[in-house]
């Protein structure tokens, strides 16, 4: 796959104003994106995500290390560099507020040399495709948030880069709009493809449109790998089995003996017994100690694990373990 | 192409910016006239009879350039506080025309604008004050240019202070007057004051529209020393504003306020 971006030992401290204390906001950062890829950046507060971004974008100067954008050094050759690259950084404050939608559109096409002639269709399209059509002439400031932040997104896409950048693509949005932006940004890919580069702290967004993830903690990259690849990497073999009677205390000696890590919980309709297996086979054990007492099975289920306790693993420091 | 396209978007918003916020631009203007009313009040109420022509004269054209001055030069520091408070200087570099080219052209439409705001108020303050300049536009429009692309030069200088510090507000106080002394001290007061910005564009427009002088009549070094100060104080004002701007990026001071 064709390299769009590489990132190689990028380092980035800031003296604190007035304590001049160094924070090291990011040390040896290294990794690469793809053309026609959705990357997820994800990481803690404080991680190093936005500074990663805003090295991407040419916003900053690292301290050492290099970024090449299309194969250009983006602080050598930085205007260059940026004709690949557009961003949404602050969401709907990326906006003038007192311009109507169409106008924002065009005034920012015109700030990257662009004609309103020239782009006068692509505004047409975008406006179709982010369901702003009829909110063409409308004051940003009279929008919904999410209709800013469609638009701010927009803005990105008109000026035809091959890379996007998104911070927090979906922060603030209400369930609705937020499921549109994913289904927008998934049509990006999709049909312009572009390439995109989304920084959150939802992991459902990161989970559901990012083919590859890069976690970020303490300003050192701990994860690069597929979504699916790392799901598949901390899935473990988990049954929850739903009784309809009470385990007795030699059923519950003999699945501890046979399995340690197992819970078992009663109420006052269910007893509920949660055990890891190595092997999938290993559920015949369990299905002999219940043979004993005859004891009835409501229901089997196999527990997925959710993609932010991945990311919690991660960052819990687990994720050596998992590879491992 | 691309610095057309570029100047017309700025030159559009401006128009578009200042029609919405029409109160802000009526207050402004109208704010302008009633100072100038006050000072030709004093002049005319306090002032030597025998001089008062000329004086109402002189402070017609210094109090216009005064105007201008401010208007051109607080307005990079004014536009980039302004774009940091709202979130906007972040996309603005982000455009691989760079930062000074958009707020470049973004000025020179403000001064196309702010220009036909003055020539219209200069005409109202010469029917108030019953003193008709002389409006030789032919050898004013090369010394006006000339003088205004000197102000850039220090507009930049300014820029470049407010990428990095943000909060300048204090400093663009006190310019005023600075800009007031600029404009006002004529251009015989000392040798130095050659090498000040825009004084001499200031002093050559003074010798047309109050002595009716020509281009012709002013001879080519006046204009060669006010090409060569505009020149340094431009290339002087962009070096500053792309060593502020470099500066601001290794601070990660861009997009704060």
């Amino acid at each position: 796959m064709e390299k769009i971006i590489e990132i190689s030992n990028l380092a980035k401290s800031y003296r604190k104003r007035k304590s001049r204390e160094i924070i090291q906001a990011v040390k040896d950062v290294d990794f690469n994106v793809y053309k026609g890829e959705i990357l997820g950046l994800l990481g803690p507060n404080g991680a190093g995500k936005t500074t990663t971004i805003k090295l991407i974008c040419g916003l900053l100067y690292p301290d050492s290390g290099e970024i090449k954008i299309k194969g250009i050094p983006n602080t050598d050759n930085r205007l260059e560099s940026l004709q690949h690259i557009s961003a949404v950084l602050e969401g709907n404050r990326n906006l003038y507020w007192r311009l109507t939608v169409r106008e924002n559109l065009e005034y920012f096409a015109g700030n990257r040399g662009r004609s309103r002639k020239e782009v006068k269709e692509e505004i047409d399209e975008l406006l179709h495709m982010f369901q702003l059509k009829d909110k063409e002439n409308e004051l940003v400031n009279r929008l919904s948030r999410g209709m800013q932040q469609k638009l701010a997104i927009a803005v990105a896409m008109l000026a035809n880069t091959e890379v996007l950048l998104l911070d927090e693509p979906t922060l603030g949005l209400d369930v609705q709009t937020g499921l549109e932006v994913r289904e927008i940004l998934k049509s990006i890919v999709k049909n312009y493809q572009r390439t995109i580069i989304i920084s959150s702290h939802d992991m459902d967004v990161i989970h559901d449109i990012c083919d590859r993830t890069v976690i970020i903690n303490q300003g050192t990259v701990v994860i690069d790998q597929r979504v699916d690849e790392l799901i598949k990497l901390f899935e473990v073999l988990s049954y929850r089995l739903t009784l309809n009677e009470p385990l007795s205390l030699d059923q519950q000696k003999a699945i501890s003996t046979r399995f340690p890590t197992n819970e078992y919980v009663e109420d006052q309709v269910y007893s509920y017994l949660t055990v890891q297996l190595e092997k999938s086979e290993d559920i015949y054990q369990i299905f002999q100690v219940l043979q004993l007492n005859r004891t009835p099975i409501d229901s089997i289920d196999r527990k997925a694990i959710r993609f932010d306790e991945v990311f919690l693993k991660i960052i819990q420091g687990d994720h050596q373990y998992a590879m491992d | 192409m691309q610095w057309i396209n570029l100047f017309r978007a700025n030159l559009r918003k401006e128009y578009l910016e200042m029609k919405r916020y029409l109160p802000n631009t009526i207050a402004l203007v109208l704010t302008f006239y009633f100072i100038f009313l006050g000072l030709f009040g004093v002049i005319h109420f306090f002032g030597d009879p025998s001089t008062q022509d000329a004086n109402i004269q002189f402070v017609i054209v210094n109090y216009i350039f005064w105007f201008l001055a401010l208007s051109v030069i607080q307005m990079f520091g004014f536009e980039i506080v302004n774009e940091a408070i709202r979130g906007t200087l972040e996309q603005l570099s982000m455009s691989p025309m760079g930062i000074w080219r958009i707020l470049s052209t973004r000025l020179i439409a403000s001064t196309i604008i702010y220009g036909i705001i003055i020539f219209v108020l200069l005409i109202i303050t010469m029917l108030t004050a019953g003193q008709w300049l002389n409006i030789d536009i032919l050898s004013i429009f090369p010394i006006f240019v000339l003088t205004v692309f000197g102000m850039y030069g220090v507009g930049l200088m300014v820029g470049g202070l407010a990428i990095v510090y943000k909060q300048i507000q204090a400093f663009l106080q006190i310019l005023q007057f600075l800009l007031a002394g600029l404009t006002f001290i004529p251009l015989a007061a000392s040798p130095l004051m050659y090498f000040l910005p825009f004084v001499i564009g200031v002093d050559l427009v003074r010798d047309i529209m109050i002595d009716g002088q020509t281009l012709i009549n002013i001879g080519w070094l006046p204009l060669t020393i006010l090409f060569i100060n505009a020149f340094v104080y431009f290339v002087a004002g962009l070096l500053f504003f792309n060593y502020c701007e470099r500066m601001a990026m290794k601070k990660g001071l861009l997009g704060q306020y």
